[in-house]
């Protein structure tokens, strides 16, 4: 069931309704949010429930005891605890994410040796939404075991926050010191969490329909040729796939912020804009902000305080394996860990410059952008765009084919349906003068206003857009296969 | 030392990593209201307070630093 579904569109109005009902019990209303999620999740494939609940039920306990440890002044037993919590709570990932990536990649290696290694393809069905859940999981016990919250004593409480049925496919990555609080009060309907949750909905429907889907109909299939494609049509994809993917996945988030915020809860954020940044540091500070800032706190700060004797040099190593892991995080393939490797190598000239936490934004003149930092932002797009074509192919050659692909064979591009591209063309442009107000802080932004007309304008507008400029079929969410 | 000369030497440390020579340190100041502060800077300025005090922080210790009166506060029992 996709957010983008008819099929989820009537279950929210059932658990919407219900969950209001007991807006008196908010005890009642976890259960409702609980069995939801379950419902949910069960719904794709009812085989992977098991796996989220023993996951739960582990780190529940794991959690109190790390707590009581933290209780007692007991270190190292907290260490270790916690330690054990993270190695247990991450063989669920590595096997069904990188089990078959392992052995196939050792396999290979055995071969380029000279050794006879005859391994069977292994195909290992990845659970959907465990690379979510699993870094919301590891996060609560690691900040139990720092402090930052107390274990939670509440089991009904602590599965509905790993569980949380808009969040659970694709994100956002919430923190639980910022969702459990939240889950404890009861939760009475609110005209403002409504109208903005709303929005936030319908508009990330839009993103995701007018914009992804349409740009999809024609970057997929040439990817899939990109062999007998010539070179203007691959520039063409090389340079709309970022777009592409900023629209399905930030369409997904809002989606998913938007039906958390109708529910009452504010969920983290996952996209500032990313497109507005002038160079690549400021850029992953706006892109997949919730799994950025975990990466931040949890990754990169142990290795940076680690290798802080080495300076520069430390932090760069930090940034580095901090990076390849955002790349293998997508995805169980040498090409996910080179983009992140390439990402690294972009932060190096800033770091020895000393330009990490500077100048990554634009330097307003009345709402327009001066031509030097529009010649950044338009620098900074294309070095993620060439990174992204590693995120895109199979594999590093294929990757390297569709760059080499880009000077061989010059001629009219292939633009497939002109009809498509009128569509999504124009809705790009709707999104970028959204962007614009938004990031110069316009005080002309007809979408804050929250007045009844004003809102309802709105919604019935994009829904009709949503249904009218719809291609045939709704495609999947890109980021639910990470 | 007492907390005003490790205010003192802290301001300096922050004057040299955060190249702002204006930099007045509060207590409730946060890496929001200091320009160039970031997850990279910070370690930078943290190594610097470890060199000049001559003292060693945990991982712990160091993301329990929510604002610049924690720091003090954390380079003050250090040094008694």
């Amino acid at each position: 069931m996709e957010l983008n579904s008819i099929t989820f569109v009537i279950f929210f109005a059932v658990v919407f309704l219900l969950y209001y009902l007991f807006h008196r019990k908010g005890k009642v209303q976890n259960i409702v949010l609980l069995v939801a999620s379950y419902f949910f999740y069960g719904y794709v494939n009812w085989k992977i429930l098991p796996i989220i609940i023993l996951m739960t039920l582990f780190f529940y306990f794991a959690g109190i005891q790390i707590g009581k440890c933290n209780e007692k002044g007991d270190e190292k037993g907290c260490s270790n605890w916690t330690r054990f919590t993270i190695i247990i709570g991450l063989l669920p990932l590595l096997y069904f994410k990188y089990f078959a990536f392992f052995v196939s990649s050792f396999a290979e290696l055995f071969v380029s040796l000279g050794f006879n290694a005859d391994v069977p393809t292994l195909r290992i069905i990845l659970p959907l939404g465990i690379s979510f859940y699993t870094f919301r999981l590891l996060s609560y016990a690691i900040e139990v075991n720092q402090e930052g919250m107390s274990a939670e004593k509440n089991i009904l409480d602590f599965a509905t926050y790993v569980a949380f049925f808009p969040s659970l496919l694709a994100g956002p990555i919430d923190r639980p010191n910022v969702f459990l609080p939240q889950i404890k009060e009861n939760r009475v309907a609110d005209y403002d969490n409504l109208v903005v949750g709303l929005k936030r909905f319908v508009w990330g429907w839009f993103m995701k329909v007018c914009i992804a889907d349409r740009m999809a109909t024609f970057i997929d299939p040439v990817v899939a040729n990109y062999g007998t494609t010539n070179s203007s049509t691959l520039l063409l994809i090389v340079l709309l796939y970022p777009l592409q993917m900023y629209t399905d996945f930030c369409g997904y988030s809002n989606m998913a912020i938007g039906i958390s915020r109708m529910l009452g809860i504010v969920q983290a954020e996952n996209f500032k804009r990313p497109f507005f940044a002038l160079n690549i540091a400021e850029f992953w500070r706006r892109w997949h902000m919730s799994l950025t800032t975990w990466l931040t706190d949890y990754v990169y700060t142990p290795l940076a305080f680690s290798f802080r004797r080495i300076g520069k040099w430390g932090l760069m190593l930090a940034i580095t394996i901090n990076m390849v892991i955002i790349g293998f995080w997508h995805g169980a393939d040498w090409s996910f860990g080179f983009f992140g490797l390439y990402q690294a190598l972009l932060y190096i000239p800033l770091v020895i410059k000393g330009k990490v936490a500077t100048g990554g934004t634009i330097q307003w003149k009345s709402n327009l952008i001066p031509l030097k930092d529009l010649m950044k932002m338009a620098i900074t797009y294309l070095l993620f765009a060439v990174g992204m074509v590693f995120s895109r192919a199979d594999t590093i050659t294929d990757g390297f084919a569709i760059l080499k692909g880009l000077f061989i064979d010059w001629g009219m591009p292939h633009p497939g349906e002109l009809m498509n591209w009128f569509i999504f063309v124009s809705c790009l442009f709707v999104l970028f003068i959204k962007e614009w107000l938004e990031e110069s802080e316009s005080k002309m932004v007809f979408w804050r206003n929250n007045k009844p007309v004003a809102v309802v304008t709105l919604v019935i507008a994009l829904v009709v857009l949503i249904f009218v400029l719809r291609g045939s079929a709704p495609k999947e969410f890109i980021y639910m296969q990470f | 030392m007492n907390r005003n000369e490790i205010i003192e030497k802290t301001t300096a440390i922050f004057h040299e990593i955060f190249k702002d020579d204006t930099i007045v340190l509060r207590d409730d100041m946060t890496a929001a209201d200091v320009e160039n502060w970031d997850s990279l800077t910070h370690m930078l300025m943290i190594t610097r307070v470890e060199e000049v005090f001559g003292i060693k922080f945990k991982l712990k210790e160091l993301n329990k630093l929510k604002m610049v009166g924690d720091l003090i506060s954390t380079i003050e029992v250090k040094l008694s």
